[in-house]
């Protein structure tokens, strides 16, 4: 009975966006991710494209979808870099998929709820990337808590600002 | 009756998701022969092609973003904050004269430094060839000290080039594409550059740690080691020339896992989180470029020119008879006083005064002593001349030398071995006077 009120309420509050959107958004997060840190510096702690998948995964309630997306946002994202290609792949894809498994559940429309969640993804993402590159693959990568920490928070902050912003492309019958 | 894959798709869905990525991962780390993993530093052509497409397609809104942003700084640089730049312009031409001086007093050490260097069979890299590129993203993560720059392979960038700025190293390319390239800085934990302190001459590897810092590991213990040592490159790597400015030292610290072993914090010379514009050394040569040398060779005139107008300055300051006296200092005689000198009649001072020939010779005149009589020779003829008198033979003259040579010394007013016909070097003659103390073949003065 849970299970079925939980469809009934998926199918009632799904959220729909241009298909434009789909594509786009996810881009300007990845080139943001990679130009604003010349800016900001050292202080560029966030991660837009895992704020983007959090966003997606929660209005569109999937679980499959927010697997595709945090999948697509991780490799975009190894691909850039010089990490193996499917470390962040697989931290984003678990934290799409919990974030979509959780957006059935809990009104995602709540600030503080969209905050706690922001925070608490972004420290599974960085606890699956630490995981997934130094016991899985046995790579020697050095991690600080603070830089997690504050990632986690900017995180945070970000998806304060933007959920409304993104929140404005979505289509209303 | 529900399937179990439908009721539960969601976790297959994510399950099979997650088993491509590991086997993926799986695909590109290797493991050394020590048992350590370590990324497959070539990647692979599916993951390069991955890379690439990534690449290709954020470049083009990268690109956009920052042609937009230097075209708001340039256009706010170049016609809007133009102040006090003809002063500048004309401070930056006494900074250019004085580097030229100064690259002028330099090329000889470098020259001398390359003779040792060929002596010593060891060919040390100069940067030869650059490329200017524009640092256009970054990947963006904390785990991953890469950026990408504007340039790549059909601009003659290869992988492993180094990338600098005026300030110092930035990093190597790790890998080129057609249009653009990604660098590794230094920072980065993969990344490792040979660096020495130059004061106290220890070596070591540059390297990044997670907060984003560079450091020298592996360093064994040396209290010598202070704050504010200055770090250049050490040139052993293949990818750094020798002698780029690296950083300063910012502290020491003990190495956490070996305790005779000391980490130095370095801070970088070039400001790694604010890149713009760097160069790309696409080419290094054991020698200079043709750029160079024209560069040293109006470095080379201009120090001969001011060279040139200091003697000169320094020569009006003298009198005639002391510059003379420099240039013929043999035929001055310390023990006359200034008036009745050789050289004090300035009625024809290029005249030589001659000798008056014997008219009788024998063994005690000049030109049968050899020597000393050729410094009062005044030209090719009189030199013919008294080898003739000397010896009459005439194969003797081709075997001393060639008579041109003689002419030289005369010009100069230097005694010349009449036998080899080099130059002496020109003194002022000792003590004269009485013949009895006056050495032997020493030709007597007659003002």
């Amino acid at each position: 009975m849970p299970l079925l009120g939980a469809d009934l309420r998926r199918d009632l509050e799904i959220r729909r966006y241009p298909v434009l959107a789909y594509a786009l958004v996810p881009l300007a997060a990845v080139v943001l991710q990679a130009w604003l840190p010349r800016v900001l510096g050292r202080f560029a702690y966030f991660d837009l494209p895992l704020v983007i998948t959090v966003y997606f995964a929660l209005g569109r309630r999937s679980p499959i979808q927010g697997t595709f997306m945090g999948a697509c946002m991780g490799l975009f994202e190894d691909a850039l870099s010089r990490n193996a290609i499917g470390v962040n792949g697989i931290a984003k894809t678990v934290a799409g998929f919990l974030a979509a498994s959780v957006g059935v559940r809990v009104d995602v429309e709540n600030h503080t709820i969209r905050l706690v969640l922001n925070f608490l993804l972004s420290l599974a993402s960085s606890g699956l990337v630490v995981f997934v590159s130094r016991y899985m693959l046995g790579l020697d990568l050095e991690w600080s808590w603070y830089t997690v920490l504050f990632t986690a928070v900017g995180n945070s902050l970000i998806a304060l600002i933007i959920f409304p912003l993104l929140d404005r492309l979505q289509i209303h019958d | 009756m529900e399937s179990i894959f439908v009721r539960y798709r969601n976790v297959f869905v994510l399950l099979a998701v997650l088993l491509a990525q590991i086997i993926g991962l799986a695909v590109q780390v290797r493991r050394s022969g020590e048992g350590r993993s370590r990324l497959d530093p070539g990647d692979g052509s599916g993951v390069r092609l991955i890379r690439l497409w990534a690449q290709e397609l954020v470049s083009p809104p990268e690109r956009l973003i920052h042609s937009t942003s230097m075209g708001s700084t340039h256009l706010w640089q170049n016609y809007i904050d133009l102040r006090n730049v003809r002063q500048q312009n004309a401070d930056l031409e006494k900074t250019i004269d004085r580097l030229r001086l100064e690259q002028a007093a330099l090329l000889e050490d470098a020259k001398q430094g390359q003779r040792l260097q060929g002596l010593l069979n060891f060919q040390e890299k100069y940067i030869y060839q650059t490329v200017a590129a524009q640092a256009i993203g970054s990947s963006g993560s904390e785990q991953s000290r890469v950026f990408y720059i504007d340039k790549g392979t059909s601009s003659g960038i290869a992988r492993d080039d180094a990338v600098i700025t005026a300030e110092g190293i930035v990093g190597k390319v790790r890998d080129v594409f057609p249009s653009s390239a990604q660098v590794l800085a230094i920072n980065d934990q993969t990344s490792g550059a040979g660096v020495i302190l130059a004061t106290t001459r220890t070596r070591g590897i540059l390297r990044g740690n997670a907060n984003g810092q560079t450091e020298i590991v592996d360093v064994l213990a040396d209290n010598r080691i202070q704050k504010g040592e200055v770090v250049l490159t050490a040139g052993g790597d293949q990818i750094f020339p020798r002698g780029l400015p690296v950083g300063v030292v910012d502290k020491v610290v003990n190495d956490p896992e070996r305790d005779s072993f000391i980490d130095v914090m370095v801070t970088p010379a070039a400001h790694l989180d604010r890149l713009d514009e760097v160069l790309v050394i696409t080419n290094t040569q054991p020698r200079f470029s043709d750029q160079q040398k024209k560069d040293i060779a109006t470095s080379v005139d201009e120090k001969g020119a001011e060279a040139a107008a200091i003697l000169k300055q320094e020569m009006e300051q003298k009198k005639a008879s002391d510059i003379m006296a420099e240039r013929l200092p043999g035929l001055l005689d310390p023990n006359l006083p200034p008036d009745q000198q050789p050289l004090h009649d300035t009625s024809n001072p290029t005249q030589v005064a001659h000798p008056p020939q014997a008219l009788h010779p024998d063994r005690f005149s000049p030109e049968a002593n050899g020597g000393p009589a050729a410094p009062t020779i005044p030209d090719a003829q009189t030199q013919r001349e008294t080898e003739q008198s000397v010896s009459p033979s005439p194969a003797k003259p081709a075997q001393t030398g060639k008579p041109a040579q003689t002419s030289k010394p005369v010009q100069t007013g230097q005694p010349t071995h009449p036998a080899t016909g080099q130059t002496k070097p020109a003194k002022p003659a000792p003590k004269p006077a009485t013949p009895e103390s006056k050495p032997e073949g020493q030709p007597e003065r007659n003002p």
